[in-house]
């Protein structure tokens, strides 16, 4: 399918992520207040607050060097190129020729080390010490990933995204093979940890003790700032959507036909809202987790992402 | 269907694997009492899932006795002893949570590769669990060294247990009822014998940390 209307869906594709991520982030801050009997922002808040931080002016440290200028825009573009590789919508597309899993991985991990250093340069306390921490956790769960993406391209015989999500498809009952269930486990346990959500660090606070991610964003103000948050939202949903289209990917169109089309769209509005309310349960029902048991929750993952490969590898 | 039912085992048996594991990433005796709870549930439906696709009516009793012994009954017995003996909160294990939680996935590759020559000699298609099965035993076995309250060494011998009900149930699924049964009590009575011994020496030395049993008393 290499053709113009291919390449304008795989666009089409990244921008309908750019546009449902806030939604789904409000959505999920709505769950939570509602389940903690508050009556909770609207689900389109997150929009406004970007609306107001591209309005205003940044304000830049006179310590901080060009570094701290462009990690934004690294951040941004790489978890952009990561919504343009995802299939969404359909799955085989122009740009499957480079959609594979470690690819994937390892843009979004450029993204984590830009920050990381956007939070370096300035020279504050707190930057430093949340790109540290950042760091850890992501050299912690590199293995974790590692293996659940083993064992997924054991199943599937390739670690083409395209490949994997049609060969679901093809075969129903790979879905409830034990390898793929526990390599969904240890991936979302990752997805939490990399998308800086509860068990590991908590969105909502910027409690000093406790920070990771707001650490490091904490000398950015403005259109930076949007573009850091708009980057952290889209990665939680590109998250969202590789779970929901890896393990459950019916209803993803095979063609690029206008009815298919519609049916891929409203199920993966589905698929997302349904995972957006479970991780908000899920995510009120956990406590954060003290820094120093986070690697035990990683290794849990590992053990996970273990399980998953050996049983895929005898099962074969 | 026999691909159903292959999958259905090994994803029963990674359940009941998965409980074991449970118990290294959880702080408090009552967690793991409840991970060894919820552990024999996922075995006992595990076990009436094999009788279904088996065609073995036996094993529906043994799935029954289950729930209602190690479902139902040892899980109290244990809460009351946990707190008749004061022991909520298990001391520090020797090895910290996440080294553990590593070794035990040492532990399940060398029980992948122990149990080759098991699974070339099986047909039966419940073969794929048999390394789960025996791999739960190995991390049973770790549990029970690597814990320092004998409350935990308990547990870990009834997962112990269980690993071993597990292995029958998949390598052979026509272990006749007697011998079923005659486990099962083997493994009730010896859970008594611990608990009357462990109220023993909880009178004795007004713990029950193994580590100061090493000091004598007259």
């Amino acid at each position: 399918m290499f053709n113009a209307t291919g390449v304008v869906i795989e666009i089409a594709q990244a921008l309908l992520g750019l546009a449902v991520a806030p939604a789904l982030v409000g959505l999920v801050g709505w769950v939570k207040a509602r389940l903690q009997n508050r009556r909770g922002a609207p689900i389109w808040q997150p929009y406004a607050e970007l609306r107001k931080l591209f309005g205003k002016e940044s304000v830049v440290s006179s310590n901080a060097s060009w570094v701290f200028r462009t990690a934004p825009y690294v951040v941004f573009g790489s978890t952009v190129v990561v919504a343009l590789l995802v299939p969404v919508l359909v799955t085989p597309l122009p740009f499957n020729q480079v959609a594979d899993l470690f690819a994937l991985v390892y843009l979004l991990m450029l993204g984590t080390f830009a920050l990381a250093l956007g939070g370096l340069d300035p020279g504050t306390a707190f930057g430093g010490m949340g790109s540290s921490r950042e760091m850890t956790i992501a050299a912690l769960s590199e293995p974790a990933i590692a293996l659940a993406i083993l064992s997924l391209a054991l199943g599937a015989g390739s670690t083409n995204l395209g490949e994997i999500a049609a060969r679901t498809i093809a075969h129903p009952t790979v879905a409830l093979s034990p390898g793929h269930i526990l390599a969904f486990a240890a991936l979302f346990i990752v997805m939490l940890a990399e998308a800086g959500r509860l068990p590991v660090d908590n969105p909502a606070t910027h409690l000093e003790l406790t920070m990771i991610h707001e650490a490091m964003i904490l000398e950015y103000s403005g259109p930076l700032l949007a573009l850091v948050e708009w980057a952290s939202w889209l990665k939680l949903t590109v998250f969202l959507t590789l779970a929901a289209n890896l393990f459950v990917p019916w209803g993803l169109a095979t063609s690029l036909a206008p009815s298919a089309l519609a049916i891929a769209f409203v199920t993966l509005l589905a698929k997302l809202v349904v995972l957006a309310i479970l991780l908000a349960i899920f995510e009120t029902r956990v406590a954060k987790l003290r820094l120093f048991r986070v690697p035990e929750l990683l290794a849990m993952s590992f053990v996970l992402g273990l399980l998953a490969v050996t049983s895929s590898f005898s099962l074969r | 269907m026999d691909g159903l039912f292959s999958q259905v085992a090994v994803l029963g048996s990674s359940g009941v694997l998965l409980c074991a594991i449970a118990i290294l990433w959880r702080h408090g005796v009552s967690g793991y009492i409840s991970a060894f709870q919820l552990q024999s549930n996922v075995l006992a439906v595990l076990t009436a899932a094999v009788a279904y696709f088996g065609h073995d009516h036996d094993l529906y009793w043994v799935a029954a006795m289950m729930i209602a012994v190690k479902g139902v009954a040892i899980p109290r017995l244990l809460t009351r002893l946990a707190h008749r003996v004061g022991q909520t909160h298990d001391s520090e294990p020797i090895v910290n949570a996440a080294t553990s939680l590593i070794i035990s996935g040492l532990l399940i590759l060398l029980a992948y590769t122990a149990a080759r020559p098991l699974q070339a000699l099986s047909a039966a298609p419940t073969r794929a669990g048999i390394p789960l099965a025996i791999g739960l035993i190995f991390v049973s076995l770790f549990v029970i060294v690597s814990r320092k309250q004998a409350i935990s060494q308990v547990i870990g011998f009834l997962m112990l247990e269980n690993g071993i009900a597990l292995l029958a149930v998949l390598a052979t699924y026509g272990v006749p009822l007697v011998v079923e049964l005659g486990v099962f009590l083997d493994a009730l009575m010896g859970f008594l014998v611990m608990q009357i011994v462990l109220y023993d020496i909880h009178d004795t030395f007004n713990t029950i940390d193994v580590d100061v049993l090493k000091r004598l008393k007259h």
